[in-house]
């Protein structure tokens, strides 16, 4: 059995080293895909468009717009004297933001009884987008008031609030490891799935089915060279991540050396599945992109919280491998936490690749 | 014990039986014809016999091991030469050779030898480290021929082994074929060359998914009256169509 699975792990290796056009672009993709998509992912907001109407032309206004545009989430394109229609002005600017004083908004500032008052107006049609901005224009515009009148905020109650593992709140140590969980994903998946299909098409299979080979060595001897290319493309897509994006690994590297090869170990598993539903190349293809892609972007955390979602889709969470890793990197890379706690995932997720590989084992001479 | 011995088998995809209730028997060291028009059920009977497909129906026995149940003690003594060349075309001839030496249990000397003795038959010695895909059909199907006999099978199948190759290689073919089974390997070979079905000790003739004749050559050209095997097998094949 051992020298049989050997046989074919030895025929895998001629057949990539051959093809070495195919193993570039298999080690090049996920770093190119890196650089692609991680600059992409940034929920962090720098230099909204802001609009400030002040038909007085104050002092007071140029100074409070100074300090908007001086944050790096504002950038003050203009002040208007007129605003006849606010909302006309807002779109004309291309602005998110628009800040509309009164004309005595200098003399209220100083008087005793009333105070100012200062309306804005927020492009919300990005919800997200939208609560931010209406929650950091507030206490920036009072602020900057109060500066004028050299006044201290009032100090019933100070919160101090301490963010942990991501102090900066830098979105990208978020995301960039979801990232390498889908590049590992799609790039192991589609291996398995094609070097199968690949040998349906030309026949090839046929002439091993004929063979004394079992179907769960033929299996053992796909998945192994593929283990190794992938684990590589794992280590390359981590430089891209340690220097270009700044994610330092907090806890233990060997530990997420592990975990994630057992990852790749289950997203392999998931093309082999594929490939025994699939007859030929083109329909592998086609099955690995929404079955893997989509619910890994979707359901898996990466960008939506479980949490919030409704409890049916919670449950669908479960199955998707990529739920499991993401828990596991960035508990590791953010929070540096040890295996006790990232026992039940990691397990999970050997599970979910070990039932994979035993089914498409099953399935694997039946569907020729 | 015979080498391969079947009893009614048949096999139905759908509504369409492809083949039909055929039993034949093949005697050790026999070359077995199987001819037969495309479409006829060669292909599909051959499939079943080397537990590619699973019968439909009827029974089957392949060195003496059931094709129903036993289907992976007879892989190991079976060699099987699909129509499709079906090595790998991206990886050398010799890298073929010792996988497939290595998938049928050799391994060491006596793999190395092996190699070099079905080089040395099939006359194909200079090309062991050649890339697959770059030589000529003749050479590929020797190659093939050359996989699966390495394990030194107790039964050949051979489907359309020597379809669209030159005359050269049919030759060398041949020899091979006919000195394996004056060694007591038992061939079962479908050709659509009738210069070939002269070389088999006999012939069956599928039509429909029915054996319609089983003889030697010599005793269907007789009983048809024909001076030719094309012309013997024209006249069992047509009336039937």
């Amino acid at each position: 059995m051992i020298r049989r699975i050997v046989a074919i792990i030895i025929k895998e290796f001629r057949h990539i080293m051959r093809d070495w056009q195919t193993l570039m672009i298999i080690l090049l993709m996920p770093v190119l895909m890196m650089f692609l998509y991680g600059y992409a992912l940034t929920m962090d907001l720098v230099e909204v468009p802001v609009i400030i109407v002040d038909p007085a032309m104050s002092d007071e206004v140029r100074t409070i717009s100074g300090g908007i545009d001086a944050t790096t989430l504002f950038n003050v394109i203009g002040i208007e004297r007129r605003s006849d229609d606010p909302v006309a002005l807002l779109k004309k600017h291309h602005a998110k933001l628009l800040v509309r004083f009164g004309p005595a908004f200098a003399k209220d500032l100083r008087s005793e009884s009333g105070g100012a008052d200062v309306q804005v107006l927020i492009d919300g049609a990005d919800a997200n987008t939208g609560t931010i901005l209406r929650n950091a224009i507030g206490p920036m515009i009072t602020k900057a008031a109060l500066d004028i009148l050299k006044l201290d905020m009032p100090k019933a109650i100070t919160v101090h609030p301490r963010v942990l593992y991501n102090p900066q709140q830098r979105s990208a140590l978020y995301f960039v490891p979801g990232l390498m969980a889908i590049i590992l994903l799609m790039i192991s998946a589609m291996l398995t799935s094609l070097t199968i299909t690949r040998e349906k098409e030309l026949g090839t299979l046929e002439q091993l089915f004929v063979s004394p080979l079992k179907p769960r060595e033929i299996i053992i001897g796909k998945i192994l060279p593929y283990l190794l290319i992938a684990a590589i493309d794992g280590v390359l897509i981590m430089i891209v991540g340690r220097y270009f994006f700044g994610i330092t690994i907090a806890g233990n590297a060997v530990l997420l050396a592990g975990a994630s090869a057992i990852y790749i170990f289950t997203s392999l598993a998931m093309g082999l599945f594929i490939s025994t539903a699939a007859s030929n190349q083109q329909s592998a293809m086609m099955i690995v992109l929404p079955v893997t892609m989509l619910p890994t972007i979707i359901l898996s955390g990466f960008i939506f919280p479980i949490s919030s979602m409704p409890a049916v889709l919670q449950y669908i969470t479960y199955v998707v491998p990529a739920t499991y890793f993401l828990e596991i990197i960035r508990g590791i890379v953010l929070k540096g936490v040890g295996f006790a706690i990232l026992m039940k995932p990691i397990v999970v997720l050997l599970a979910i690749g070990l039932l994979l590989v035993i089914v498409s084992i099953k399935r694997f001479r039946v569907k020729l | 014990m015979k080498p391969i011995e079947t009893n009614a088998l048949t096999k139905k995809f759908g509504y369409y039986t492809a083949v039909d209730k055929i039993s034949v028997s093949v005697e050790k060291g026999e070359i077995f014809g199987f001819l037969g028009a495309n479409g006829a059920g060669k292909t599909t009977a051959i499939r079943m016999l080397c537990g590619l497909l699973v019968p439909s129906g009827g029974s089957g026995t392949v060195a003496g091991f059931d094709i129903m149940r036993q289907s992976d003690k007879i892989r190991s003594r079976i060699g099987y030469m699909s129509q499709k060349f079906s090595l790998y075309s991206d990886i050398d001839v010799i890298d073929n050779l010792k996988l497939y030496g290595s998938i049928y249990g050799l391994h060491g000397y006596l793999l190395n030898n092996r190699i070099k003795e079905m080089s040395g038959f099939l006359e194909m010695g200079s090309l062991l480290q050649r890339k697959t895909g770059d030589l000529p059909w003749g050479w590929q199907q020797r190659l093939s021929l050359a996989c699966a006999n390495l394990h030194k099978p107790q039964i050949l199948f051979l489907d359309e082994p020597t379809g669209s190759v030159d005359p050269v290689s049919r030759r060398i073919f041949w020899d091979f074929i006919i000195e394996l089974a004056s060694g007591g390997t038992t061939i079962f070979i479908t050709t659509h060359h009738m210069d070939e079905a002269e070389y088999c000790h006999r012939i069956s003739i599928m039509v429909n998914g029915r054996i319609a004749d089983v003889d030697t050559p010599f005793a269907l050209k007789k009983k048809t009256g024909s001076d030719s095997l094309q012309d013997a097998f024209i006249k069992i094949v047509e009336p039937q169509n």
